[in-house]
């Protein structure tokens, strides 16, 4: 019995390595596609306020089929996607699964080599006049909410605080504790005059003294997919 | 000459392929066809879960759909572990049916008509079931009701979708169908006239729900513009008057189970899962040790303290137990924890349907106590809600422990945590305070409560849910009185006290998630009311964990978070399942799939 075994893993083991030998031929991924995603509506033309994977890049290969399986680029939480193993090809690109009214592809041919392409997008809320303060060891922001478009903008949802230790702050990467049910205030209304005007205050409690945390604030519409749209981060410390 | 003879008869039926007059002309190779589609059914029974294959998986029941939701912690570590199914595609079961319907009417002449008819019922009713389960998941599928022949054309066999609404109006035409050949009577675990009704009275409820609700919160795509998910919300009324009506049918037929009502309440509703004779049972499936398909549950959701063999990972939330108690008397009215004298009083003055449904801390069960305790404090001062600020007062008094053998004060005292948890690591006992108790067989010996070893049989459709059925209908149709009337039903077997106020609909759905509870039904009717994705959105869930105060000689409550403090969200487009890749692969008329996917 023992030398059937023995004979079985000495077989095993050289199949495993003959198996090993051969790479295939097929060409390997030689394109990347890179840029920056717009506010549309920002005069400095800077970045989309967003965290990491909060939107995605949607890649459609055209010219591998006319039902392609539809791959994302994931955003990074400046604003930017990049994605270095792609294959040249006709592709249609969307932006999607984010805090913005919705946009139409664009067909386009990723080359080989690196493609930058900017997407521009129009959030559906913009957090504006943030302020902070501490109250003892109590973080009080305030700010206020704006719309670009109004007209059918999805009910607002909530406004919610996103405190983290490192400047990668959002819904994916926050301290549970400061951002929970207490912090969060629940809106539940379509756009009117009375939100524009209105200025929001979260309150978060029991900060730790002495260390630094990078804090936002962000807003969300009942659309296809709940995400945030972002206030700058701040950096806060209790002295 | 012997070349000539040779060639006479080659054209011999191969012998060892069975033909179908082999099945077809007897009635056992009938019934034995009949049995390989009713075990195909995707009945949600105890082996079903939502991710990994879905169906007649192994015994790892605690992989248990009410664990996505919260009606469990369970092991899932997020939504989207099981929210995008596992790929269900039954077209080889629906061509088994289809093949019965266009083959056993050649071969009637063998049978009394009665019989006929019932198989042939049975087959709608089975091909209803299949498309059901599609439906929900999916929205629209390809409808196939013929035989398709493989020399056809691939063009033909690539057959498109169909619009999610002209599947629900297929689904229904069948259990029609099948409702007109059923006998009104059948042998357990096979359909006749009511069990087909009672399927209809879900099917239309979930096909209305999705019309009214999904009319108003969905994810905008190409499917949805080409009807291929979502329904016209017009539709709405027509599907609870057919869920109504369905309902309607089995009244005088079955009941609820009510035999040990006048003695004990708790035991009744216990055994209402347990007596095989049970009145309320209108579809069952049976296990057996013979025919290897005995399950694990008892072993599989009491944690081993109790059982021969293998282990918890699912417990009931306090989410759920409130939907009965609302907030449990566990804090004074100065805000400082009660004391117990013992855990068991937490049960005093419970509902007997919660208490047969959940087994809470200081319960028994084969001669063993719930003795669940989550640690000791030295002693406490302060009010509960200072306990579980940032800051506790009391942290620097409070021991929790890993395992049972580590004891306050040490060497002398007594054990931090119970047999039954809670523990510090992992999650083999309870993360809530709490078991599930419905299903259990608390009369099997615990040297049987192995896996494989469990045999009490899954009720798919109970006249309970029926009259729940018919009740949402009812309230969705403005028809209060009669909903009221469904409800108090429910509630007068549970021991609850009737409905105080008028009825909502929000007091009839919290009936059906508190009756229905652990049956596979959670996850469904959240998503078809279409509120999952409010419900879930970063949500974690509660416990009630009693922890011993070491001068006082007493318990206390305190409502934490669920030792693991999962956070679970639901995202809008999990309303609707990703079409299986490999079958868009294969079919590209399948596209566009479902929105966002």
């Amino acid at each position: 019995m023992q030398k059937v075994i023995k004979g079985l893993l000495i077989g095993l083991s050289l199949l495993s390595i003959a198996a090993c030998s051969k790479t295939d031929n097929y060409p390997g991924p030689d394109a990347g596609f890179m840029g920056r995603i717009l506010d549309k509506t920002d005069p400095e033309k800077g970045n989309f306020l967003t965290e990491t994977s909060g939107m995605q890049i949607k890649l459609e290969e055209l010219s591998w089929s006319a039902t392609p399986s539809p791959q994302t680029i994931p955003s990074k939480a400046d604003g930017t996607f990049k994605d270095t193993e792609l294959f040249s090809g006709h592709y249609r690109v969307t932006p999607t699964a984010g805090a913005f009214w919705p946009v139409a592809g664009e067909e386009l041919d990723i080359k080989k080599g690196n493609n930058t392409h900017d997407i521009a997008v129009t959030p559906y809320l913009k957090i504006v006049n943030l302020t902070h303060r501490f109250e003892g060891s109590t973080l009080v922001m305030q700010f206020n909410l704006q719309a670009p478009v109004t007209e059918n903008l999805p009910r607002l949802l909530d406004v919610q605080s996103f405190v983290n230790v490192t400047k990668y702050v959002g819904s994916g990467a926050t301290i549970p504790q400061y951002t929970s049910e207490s912090t969060m205030q629940k809106i539940a209304a379509n756009w009117s005059d009375a939100i524009a005007q209105r200025t929001f205050e979260i309150r978060i409690p029991d900060i730790k003294e002495g260390r630094v945390f990078y804090a936002r604030v962000g807003a969300r519409v009942d659309d296809s997919y709940k995400q945030y749209n972002y206030s700058e981060e701040i950096t806060v410390q209790l002295p | 000459m012997g070349v000539l003879f040779a060639c006479n008869k080659l054209d011999v039926k191969p012998l060892n392929i069975i033909q179908d007059e082999d099945v077809f002309t007897t009635e056992n190779g009938v019934n034995a066809y009949m049995a390989t589609l009713y075990k195909a059914l995707p009945i949600e029974d105890f082996y079903y879960r939502n991710n990994d294959g879905g169906f007649n998986r192994g015994w790892e029941h605690f992989w248990h759909p009410g664990a996505l939701c919260g009606e469990l912690a369970g092991p899932y570590g997020s939504l989207g572990e099981g929210a995008m199914g596992f790929g269900y595609w039954p077209y080889d079961n629906i061509r088994n049916v289809n093949y019965l319907m266009a083959t056993l009417p050649k071969y009637a002449v063998n049978f009394d008509k009665a019989k006929v008819d019932q198989w042939l019922g049975e087959a709608y009713f089975s091909r209803a079931y299949f498309y059901f389960a599609l439906v929900k998941r999916y929205g629209g599928v390809p409808i196939i009701k013929n035989v398709q022949d493989y020399r056809t054309p691939m063009e033909q066999l690539q057959v498109p979708r169909d619009k999610e609404l002209e599947v629900w109006n297929f689904v229904a035409g069948d259990l029609d169908s099948a409702a007109l050949l059923l006998p009104e009577t059948s042998q357990r675990g096979r359909a006749n006239k009511y069990v087909a009704a009672a399927l209809k009275s879900r099917v239309m409820l979930y096909a209305g729900s999705i019309a009214k609700y999904g009319a108003v919160n969905y994810v905008d795509g190409e499917a949805r513009i080409k009807g291929f998910v979502g329904i016209p919300a017009a539709e709405a009324d027509r599907f609870f008057k057919q869920a109504w009506e369905a309902a309607h049918l089995l009244e005088g037929h079955y009941d609820l189970y009510t035999k040990k009502m006048a003695d004990d309440k708790v035991q009744n509703y216990a055994d209402l899962f347990l007596d095989p004779s049970s009145n309320e049972t209108i579809l069952a499936r049976d296990y057996s040790l013979t025919s290897n398909t005995a399950h694990s549950w008892d072993a599989t959701m009491i944690c081993r303290y109790m059982t021969a063999d293998g282990l918890s990972r699912a417990y009931p939330t306090l989410e759920l137990v409130e939907r009965f108690t609302g907030p449990l008397p566990i804090v004074n009215p100065d805000g400082t924890p009660h004391r117990f004298d013992s855990l068991a009083d937490i049960m005093k003055g419970l509902e007997p349907r919660l208490l047969a449904t959940i087994y809470f801390p200081g319960a028994t069960l084969r001669g063993l106590t719930f003795d669940t305790q989550r640690g000791i404090y030295e002693h406490f001062s302060g009010t509960a809600e200072a306990e579980l600020g940032v800051t506790p007062p009391n942290l620097l008094f409070r021991h929790l422990a890993s395992n049972t053998n580590v004891l306050w004060p040490e060497n002398t005292g007594r054990r931090v945590i119970g047999f039954t948890g809670v523990s510090t690591d992992g999650d083999n006992t309870t993360r809530t305070g709490f078991y599930v108790r419905k299903y259990i067989d608390y009369s099997k010996p615990m040297a049987d409560c192995g896996l494989y070893k469990s045999t009490q049989s899954w009720i798919d459709l109970r006249y309970a849910e029926v009259l729940l059925n018919r009740a949402e209908a009812a309230m969705e149709l403005g028809n209060t009185s009669d909903a009221t009337a469904m409800i108090n039903k429910i509630r007068n077997r549970a021991g609850a006290a009737p409905l105080s106020g008028p009825v909502t609909i929000d007091s009839v759905r919290n009936e059906r998630c508190k009756e229905l509870a652990f049956e596979k039904q959670y996850w469904w009717d959240i998503r078809r009311w279409r509120i999952a994705d409010r419900i879930l959105d970063n949500t974690r869930f509660h416990a009630l964990l009693p922890y011993y105060l070491n001068d006082e000689k007493k318990f206390i409550f305190l409502r934490e978070m669920e030792t693991f403090q999962r956070p679970y969200s639901f995202e809008k487009r999990f309303y609707y399942e990703p079409l299986p890749g490999g079958e868009l692969g294969k079919n590209p008329h399948l596209y566009p799939n479902n929105p966002n996917y």
